[in-house]
């Protein structure tokens, strides 16, 4: 990543004023990175940004308040600091944000397939357009469009929303937002019959980790989830498709004109359960109905939390 | 070595449709993306080529199981005498697992120490443990996120298993490991693997030299103590915990439960369930105190619990298998190998004066 | 035990209770004739309906789910109903990507004089449940467990 230098030279000029900075470094192998916490001069080295630079940093914000923090954002995860901030989680004096042409990151479980599930990496070099990956003894050239995240295609913001340091030149957005939803329409194309028995499938290999709500930017009850509660009693601590799939309900329902599309939820999940789909169903409803973006504008109320007398997109159903 | 067989590739499937007349069989099949131990089904493909994404752990411990089947009745001569008739509802049938893994199962045997004890045992993991039967692999590729060596284990461990199968041209040799296993040896589809022998033994040797030098971990029980006190080093290394039960779920030796009731009306079951220490509530005391308020505390409590506290109690055996699926499958990254290291070269600061 | 066993379907209601709940018994009182499949909950205003209280009776196995309160801007809580508008408007737009039909969900707006049109709200529910036919329900041993249980509560 080009802008890597001037990012760390940004982080420690910004640093003696700050508890930490979150950004990324090197994960376990060269196809993966990991949250990054800065605390002190020489952790700065080890930052690196890139393609690998999955993780929503957002996601630590609310736990870190009342801490001076700083945190390097994508444009995607901008949005989530905007969220926060517009419902009052976070305080905008604590939080230094440090922004990024972002030109995308992978989605693991697209090199995973690619690479036949090797799990033996030893190189990987990435350029613009090619990723070459040394796995199982063989090298591997994969295109960078074939492996980066379905949400990067279709992304509007690459550059960070909200800054108060940006490394780089900004960029414009490649791809057109109609496009955002032909998966989910694709999906809503299939009969109602086998909408369901996919659910039915897909929730059955849930393990109930709930990667995929503490992963979530925007799940900030933490260690308060309804999920877990006994009273009201929700969810039963049954190992069923049923109690599995009302919490992704209700994780969707929380979410409503919340939800940045992240989709760190889809990626945190260890079982590969596409949630993101209807996370996305609900935010296509919210734009069609309200004309509604969640984390664009850090002054705009969530569409669920206000009205309208006359609501020009509801039309009264005669009965 | 005991008895051996050898099995063609293409006899697998055939051979595990003889033992599915008899037993309930699991072997390793995609669901989705996810590489899941599934019900045996002729039709389905059977993936031995890398590790499955969970190990094969809710054969022996489910997810969620019904330990107790209850109804409330009152008396009519006296509505506020209430009687409860419960009654256990225990596992029956045989399991037999293909496919799983060294490390897999010998996380099984990190649940014996604890639910089999001389003083104690518990009757619905008896009931299961004892009627399920591994055919564990070998396994021919190593993933950078594999230590078993670290913690005295190798790619051919027969540990916990009932028959061994070494990946051999053409097909699998099979080693009996218990009487048990051996029984499951009968099928006309295998023959003698006397032959074999010597290129599994090869096999064995080499792959347990692609997974590099071992880390000595005989420290890490007293360096962890060590640092147990020490909050800072917690909130450092555990900082991008995300706190979810990913690295519990997923972990072939981790067995803690939970027992709820669920009831509805006068009717209910009493159900033991996964736990996992990561979750706030895992120590959330009826008063509202919470020993473990912060995910600081938690992973300290993952860590130390398999590095340290098991090993303590358990004449020293680590209760982590090494096959790294908390690594590869962590939405944080987080390494455990890179904590336990950390912990054993910690040097305390110089006390000040 | 409902005295129409296998002919009825399990519809719930969810009714505020300063008009629909009201409107239901001025039609009981007025003794128009409607359909028995409904059972009412009745909840203090439609702003009190999470919509995942609708979303959960449709995975317990309920056929249909029927949501009634005061006409807009006659909200006994000045603008409860024009929150509910909303979550219930983006709840029935929701429901098919979930593999269930849209119609198993209506919302409507009743007051407590209108006993003739609680009368039709219900019927015409009612019929359009019918059409329907019973849900799908939820694969496993849990489910139809529920269903059983639910049936001795009724």
């Amino acid at each position: 990543m080009k802008y890597q230098q001037e990012l760390k030279d940004s982080i420690r000029k910004a640093l003696p004023d700050l508890d930490v900075v979150i950004a990324w470094s090197g994960g376990f192998d060269p196809l993966h990175a990991t949250p990054h916490f800065i605390r002190r001069e020489e952790d700065i080295d080890k930052l690196e940004i890139g393609p690998f630079s999955v993780h929503n940093l957002a996601t630590y914000l609310p736990g870190l308040r009342g801490k001076k923090v700083g945190i390097v954002v994508k444009g995607c995860d901008s949005r989530s600091v905007i969220e926060l901030l517009q419902e009052n989680l976070i305080n905008r004096d604590d939080v230094t944000i440090f922004g990024f042409p972002c030109t995308g990151v992978v989605d693991q479980s697209k090199i995973r397939k690619a690479l036949g599930h090797t799990g033996k990496v030893d190189f990987c070099q990435i350029t613009s357009q090619t990723v070459v990956v040394g796995a199982g003894g063989e090298e591997h050239k994969l295109r960078l469009s074939k492996v980066l995240a379905d949400k990067c295609f279709t992304c509007q913001y690459p550059n960070a929303l909200i800054s108060d340091h940006f490394v780089g030149e900004k960029i414009n957005p490649s791809a057109q937002s109609e496009a955002g939803y032909d998966d989910l329409e694709a999906f809503e194309n299939m009969p109602l019959a086998e909408r369901f028995a996919f659910w039915q499938k897909e929730m059955d290999r849930c393990i109930r980790c709930y990667a995929c709500r503490n992963a979530c930017p925007m799940c900030v009850c933490r260690d308060h989830c309804l999920a877990e509660s006994r009273d009201p009693h929700w969810l039963s601590q049954e190992d069923n498709v049923r109690d599995k799939w009302m919490f992704q309900l209700i994780h969707a329902y929380h979410l409503a004109g919340r939800c940045t599309e992240c989709g760190e939820c889809q990626r945190a999940c260890p079982m590969d359960i596409p949630l993101l789909l209807l996370k996305k169903k609900m935010n296509k409803e919210i734009k069609e109905l309200f004309q509604y973006e969640a984390g664009v504008d850090p002054e705009a109320t969530p569409p669920l939390l206000s009205f309208k007398m006359e609501e020009e997109n509801i039309k009264e159903r005669e009965w | 070595m005991a008895k051996v067989q050898f099995i063609k590739a293409a006899d697998v499937k055939p051979w595990l449709a003889e033992l599915a007349k008899e037993h309930r069989v699991f072997a390793p099949s995609y669901d989705g993306e996810a590489l899941l131990f599934r019900p045996f089904d002729p039709a389905r493909e059977i993936v031995l080529d890398r590790a499955a994404t969970m190990p094969p752990k809710k054969t022996v411990f489910p997810q969620s199981e019904q330990l107790v089947d209850f109804t409330y009745s009152k008396d009519p001569e006296d509505l506020s005498r209430i009687k409860i008739d419960a009654r256990e509802t225990l596992p029956s049938g045989s399991t037999v697992v293909f496919g799983s893994r060294p490390c897999d199962v010998r996380g099984f045997t990190m649940f014996d120490r604890v639910y089999l004890t001389e003083k104690t045992t518990d009757i619905y993991y008896k009931a299961r443990r004892d009627n399920t039967l591994f055919i564990t692999l070998a396994c021919a590729s190593i993933e950078n996120t594999c230590f078993c060596n670290w913690v005295d284990s190798d790619p051919c461990d027969s540990t916990g298993s009932d028959v061994l199968a070494i990946p051999v041209s053409g097909g699998y040799l099979l080693e009996t490991v218990t009487d048990r296993g051996g029984k499951l040896l009968s099928s006309k589809l295998l023959v003698d693997g006397e032959s074999k022998k010597e290129e599994a033994e090869k096999f064995c040797e080499e792959v347990a030299g692609a997974l590099g030098a071992a880390r000595d971990l005989s420290q890490a029980p007293e360096k962890l103590l060590a640092v147990f006190d020490n909050m800072e080093f917690w909130d450092e290394v555990s900082a991008k915990c995300l706190s979810c039960g990913a690295c519990t779920y997923l972990c072939p030796s981790c067995y803690c439960f939970n027992i709820t009731d669920e009831t509805i009306g006068m009717k209910g079951k009493r159900l033991r369930s996964w736990d996992n220490c990561m979750s706030a509530q895992f120590t959330m005391e009826a008063s509202g105190h919470n020993p473990r308020p912060t995910k600081a505390h938690r992973l300290k409590n993952r860590v130390g619990h398999k590095f340290s506290y098991y090993p303590a109690i358990h004449g020293g055996v680590t209760s982590c298998c090494g096959c790294g699926r908390c690594i590869k499958s962590c939405p944080a990254g987080i390494d455990i190998r890179e904590i336990v290291l950390k912990a054993i070269d910690f040097k305390p600061a110089a006390v000040e004066e | 035990m409902p005295v129409l066993k296998d002919k009825e379907l399990r519809i719930v209601g969810f009714l505020c209770n300063w008009c629909s709940y009201g409107g239901a018994d001025t039609a009981g009182v007025g003794r128009f004739n409607q359909p028995t499949d409904l059972r009412i909950i009745r909840v203090p205003c439609s702003g009190r309906i999470d919509p995942l209280f609708i979303m959960k009776t449709l995975l317990n196995g309920a056929d249909g789910v029927l949501v009634s309160g005061c006409h807009p801007r006659d909200c006994h809580y000045a603008e409860g109903n024009f929150y509910a508008r909303r979550r219930l408007e983006v709840l029935h737009r929701f429901l098919p990507i979930l593999g269930i039909e849209p119609g198993r969900f209506e919302y409507t707006w009743v007051s407590a004089s209108e006993g003739q049109r609680w009368q039709q709200v219900v019927t015409r529910f009612t019929e359009q449940i019918h059409k329907l036919g019973p849900a799908p329900k939820i694969a496993g041993p849990a489910a139809s467990a529920t269903l059983r249980q639910m049936e001795a509560a009724l």
